[in-house]
């Protein structure tokens, strides 16, 4: 049995006809060709799935697709406007904070919900909350001066 | 992370980096095509068995199955690097519980997932063989029963079980050891781990007419695609290999894997064909794993610290499979003593057949595990002599002038300088609260030379484009190549377009492994780049009316030196050339020589004679231990490296940072657990636990950066592999000089460190 429903995500609506059992990472890449959120683990160990739910950080595929009506996703495609970096983008390029960049939609969807929530979170703050997003390449020491440094250039 | 040395060119944003912050770069799983179905491979899920039936009927019914396929759809070839002991599906005998026997193709993954749980497969149990020692006792089952009749390098010695046997010998080593003040002996077992990149791999194939285009999340496109050509027969120009993105590989996305069995099966279903991985395949599944290793050391050594014989047996864990682990055994064995200055040396390495995921190549491989145990050993040799352990590293580190174990003169290295600068930046000898300790360990490792070539071309406006046939695996290669190609054509290297990563476009490449990268292709670019220059020097005399010396390319132009205001763009010159001879430049560079060494004592040897511009680097630990509970807590961590002269320090930084966080989890959290039937027990990040940003201490990065000869481009030598290396000894050390409890067993999870304590011994 399919549900028609439509999904808002990145400010766009968009239609669709899944099955309830769907998750939202499925549904973003296969149905919506969204692909900037990756598997990594499809089991909420990794984070490389990551978007915003409303603001708040969630794995996707650990969430159904059609709990999400009426609700607002934000993926890494809608991090920049106008083709703009947002100041975590930049930052992450800057600084070495993406290798083979796998990680990266996650990181950064994990460091915008913390930022909008906190915009001058200490270390111990930035460590906490980008704890369930996992990265094999930087060793995060990287990952974590770029979002010292997106810190340092909003929060002025 | 405290960088102590500052970058000396401005940071180089990443060419690939746009697209990976904003989501739009594709990964292999990513793609799709017209037509594309979804392939799933059916693993034996059991850890040795005879095949007795396979019956894919059902399987084919079920709607939506295009295709399936068993080793009798394809041609009954036989491979493997140095022994060539298996197949693209099984055959007969399956060997370890993730081995490849049918594959299917279906409209959906769901339909994908149902039809490989269809096929059916009658099995007679064998006995199953997880332990290397078990493997190599005498009247062990085979796990190869007709080992005999495969082929193998001829230089290799093997027997058995055993897929490899290899001697390093030098000096009389016996003879030092009896006349030794003291002999200090140990054992150390290290349990096998994972490459885990974050990336689960992908392959997707494309038939056209008789030539298949292949997408693969591999390393190596190059080795990919000889595999492809050497099991389903097919010349290497029918076969394009082309990597979109790769999400990490850290040596498990090296060798040719499983592009040939999704190839087959696209050609039998007549239609593309993609397999993604499972987070679970991707444990299970990919012949390379890091190997277990089991490490008896003793050294003789007189009462001021000086190391007179070390002799060691090094057994590590081939698996069901024979890769590149023969080869690792060799370098393993040469870690075993270290980067000291030892006369008198004995080691075996052994490589053992296991019923379990093949080992291969991962980050450094045999390296950590085997510097792990002999660091810990240094340290058990110092508390015996009761000196320093920095003191006795000090008196024992290869100098210039010394030989190495296979007798290779040292010259141009820095091994002492890292141990001293790693001992002052972690505050060496400083008090220390109760629960914490510090402890150090020394590491060193080759580069590899080899050849490989590019072009480098100039467009019509001027814009300049890097054609190789080189890999990005994470590692930078996308700013180190255009960063030397820039430097010769006076060009931003923002500026630089880059076709990789795809075997049609580029020449031939090793791939992203052996940190031979910027090592070899960079050297290549650089050779093209000057090519490309001396066109644009001779172009522009005759346009400026100035000697070709007397020209310098800077910021776009070529200017008369000393009077900038007589200069002619690039682009113009680019333009000038249209109708004439086009700015393309071709490279590959000399191949670094390699040093001599002797080897006639030495059997077995399939390679690693000498290292040619080896690194050295020291790291310094320390931690902290709850003694009640055996937990660990990293503090600080200093890394400090000779790498050479450091082209891109961000991206060089990044590659230490990110080599030592893994070197942490095989010290502390990783590490395979495999039942007595040969199944693994923790196929999970849950339960296979990588560090999180969480765990991670502050990192201090140094390196000599300093030029050598005989190198990579500019004096360097590589840079990726080294960092994972010493921190796993460094971290037992620590541990040991916290607690006065030694653990012996890799990785030091808080129940073996508790059980230490409880013993009371160290
Ligand atoms: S894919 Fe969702 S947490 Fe790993
Ligand atoms: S950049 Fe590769 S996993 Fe983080």
């Amino acid at each position: 049995m399919k549900y028609s429903a439509t999904l808002r995500v990145n400010g766009f609506s968009y239609p669709v006809t899944i099955e309830p059992q769907r998750t939202l990472l499925s549904v973003l890449r296969d149905d919506l060709e969204l692909t900037g959120s990756k598997e990594g683990c499809d089991d909420s160990e990794c984070g490389a799935c990551m978007v915003l739910l409303d603001g708040e950080p969630v794995n996707s595929c650990s969430y159904l697709a059609l709990q999400t009506l009426g609700r607002e996703i934000t993926t890494v495609e809608g991090l920049s406007t106008n083709g703009d970096l947002s100041p975590l983008q930049k930052a992450f390029l800057e600084a070495g904070g993406v290798q083979c960049g796998f990680c990266t939609p996650g990181m950064l969807i994990s460091a915008t919900a913390l930022l909008a929530r906190n915009p001058r979170p200490d270390d111990e703050e930035i460590k906490a909350s980008l704890s369930g997003n996992l990265c094999r390449c930087t060793g995060y020491t990287p990952i974590l001066a770029a979002v010292r440094s997106a810190v340092e250039m909003t929060a002025g | 992370m405290t960088m102590t040395t500052e970058p000396r060119t401005a940071p180089v944003v990443r060419l690939d980096g746009r697209e990976k912050v904003t989501g739009v770069g594709r990964y292999a799983a990513d793609m799709t095509l017209t037509g594309l179905l979804h392939g799933r491979f059916r693993f034996a899920d059991i850890g040795h068995a005879r095949i007795k039936r396979i019956d894919t009927t059902r399987a084919k019914a079920l709607p939506g199955v295009v295709a399936v396929i068993t080793e009798a759809d394809v041609p009954d070839v036989q491979y493997g690097l140095f022994i060539k002991d298996r197949r693209l599906f099984a055959k007969g005998v399956v060997r370890w519980e993730g081995e490849v026997v049918a594959a299917v193709a279906a409209l959906t993954p769901e339909i994908a997932k149902r039809a490989v749980e269809l096929i059916e497969i009658d099995y007679e149990p064998l006995p199953v063989i997880t332990d290397i020692e078990a493997a190599l006792a005498p009247g062990a089952p085979l796990i190869h029963e007709n080992w005999e009749s495969y082929w193998q390098d001829e230089k290799l010695v093997r027997s058995g079980n055993e897929a490899s046997r290899s001697t390093i010998v030098k000096g009389d080593t016996a003879a030092a050891l009896a006349s030794a003040d003291l002999v200090v002996k140990g054992r150390y077992v290290a349990a096998g781990s994972q490459a885990a990149p974050i990336e689960p791999r992908a392959i997707l194939a494309e038939w056209r007419s008789d030539r298949v285009q292949i997408w693969s999340s591999t390393q190596v496109p190059f080795a990919a695609r000889s595999l492809v050509s050497e099991t389903l027969g097919l010349p290497e120009n029918k076969i394009r290999v082309t990597v979109p993105h790769l999400g990490g590989g850290f040596g498990a996305k090296c060798e040719g894997h499983f592009e040939p069995q999704v190839a087959a099966l696209a050609r039998a279903a007549r239609r593309p064909v993609k397999v993604v991985f499972s987070r679970r395949d991707e444990f299970l599944a990919p012949d390379h794993r890091r190997e277990g290793m089991i490490v008896e050391v003793e050294s003789g050594v007189m009462r001021d610290g000086t190391i007179v014989a070390r002799r060691a047996q090094v057994l590590t864990e081939n698996g069901a499979y024979s890769a590149d682990e023969p080869l690792i055994t060799i370098l393993a064995a040469i870690f075993s003593t270290g980067p000291y200055n030892v006369p008198n040396v004995d080691i075996t390495g052994r490589c053992a057949y296991t019923n379990t995921q093949p080992s291969g190549s991962v980050r450094a491989p045999g390296a950590p595990q085997a510097a792990w145990a002999l660091e810990q050993h240094m340290d058990e040799i110092a508390k015996a002599l009761d000196m320093d352990p920095v003191d006795l590293r000090r008196k024992n580190l290869l100098r210039n002038g010394d030989l190495s174990p296979t007798s290779q003169v040292m010259s141009e290295i820095r091994a002492v300088e890292t141990l001293d600068k790693a001992a002052e930046l972690i505050g060496w000898g400083q008090p220390l609260p109760d629960d914490e300790g510090i402890g150090i360990a020394c590491a060193w490792w080759p580069s590899f030379p080899m050849a490989t070539s590019a072009f480098v071309k100039i467009n019509v406006d001027g814009s300049p484009t890097i054609i190789t046939g080189a890999q990005e695996c994470g590692t930078g290669a996308v700013m180190t190549l255009p960063i030397l190609a820039g430097e010769i054509l006076g060009i931003d290297p923002s500026e630089f377009s880059l076709v990789y990563q795809d075997t049609e476009s580029g020449p031939w490449d090793g791939g992203a492994g052996g940190s031979q990268t910027l090592f070899n292709n960079g050297r290549a670019v650089a050779d093209a780049a000057m090519d490309v220059r001396r066109q644009l020097l001779k172009l522009a005399a005759d346009e400026l009316e100035a000697a070709e010396d007397d020209i310098e390319l800077a910021d776009g132009r070529a200017r008369v030196k000393g009077s900038p205001d007589r200069f002619v763009t690039i682009a113009a010159l680019a333009d000038k050339t249209q109708g004439t001879q086009l700015l393309v430049g071709k490279g590959s560079g000399e191949v670094p020589p390699t040093p001599a060494s002797d080897t006639s004592a030495c059997t077995g040897r399939l390679g690693a004679e000498s290292f040619a511009a080896p690194t050295f680097g020291t790291h310094a630990v320390r931690v902290k231990v709850d003694r009640d509970t055996g937990v660990v807590r990293v503090l600080k961590v200093v890394a400090a490296h000779d790498s050479g002269y450091i082209v891109n320090k961000v991206g060089a930084a990044g590659q230490v940072t990110g080599g030592v966080v893994m070197g942490l989890g095989q010290a502390l959290t990783e590490g395979t657990q495999i039942s007595g039937e040969g199944r693994v027990r923790n196929a999970h990040l849950l339960d296979y636990k990588l560090q999180t940003m969480a765990d991670v201490p502050d990192i201090s990065v140094w390196f000599t950066d300093t030029a050598v000869s005989d190198a990579g481009p500019k004096g360097s030598k590589g840079v990726g592999e080294p960092p994972c290396i010493p921190t796993p000894g460094a971290v037992a050390n620590a541990i040991a000089a916290a607690t006065g409890a030694r653990v012996r067993e890799l990785p030091a999870t808080p129940g073996r460190i508790w059980s230490a304590l409880r013993e009371g011994q160290a």
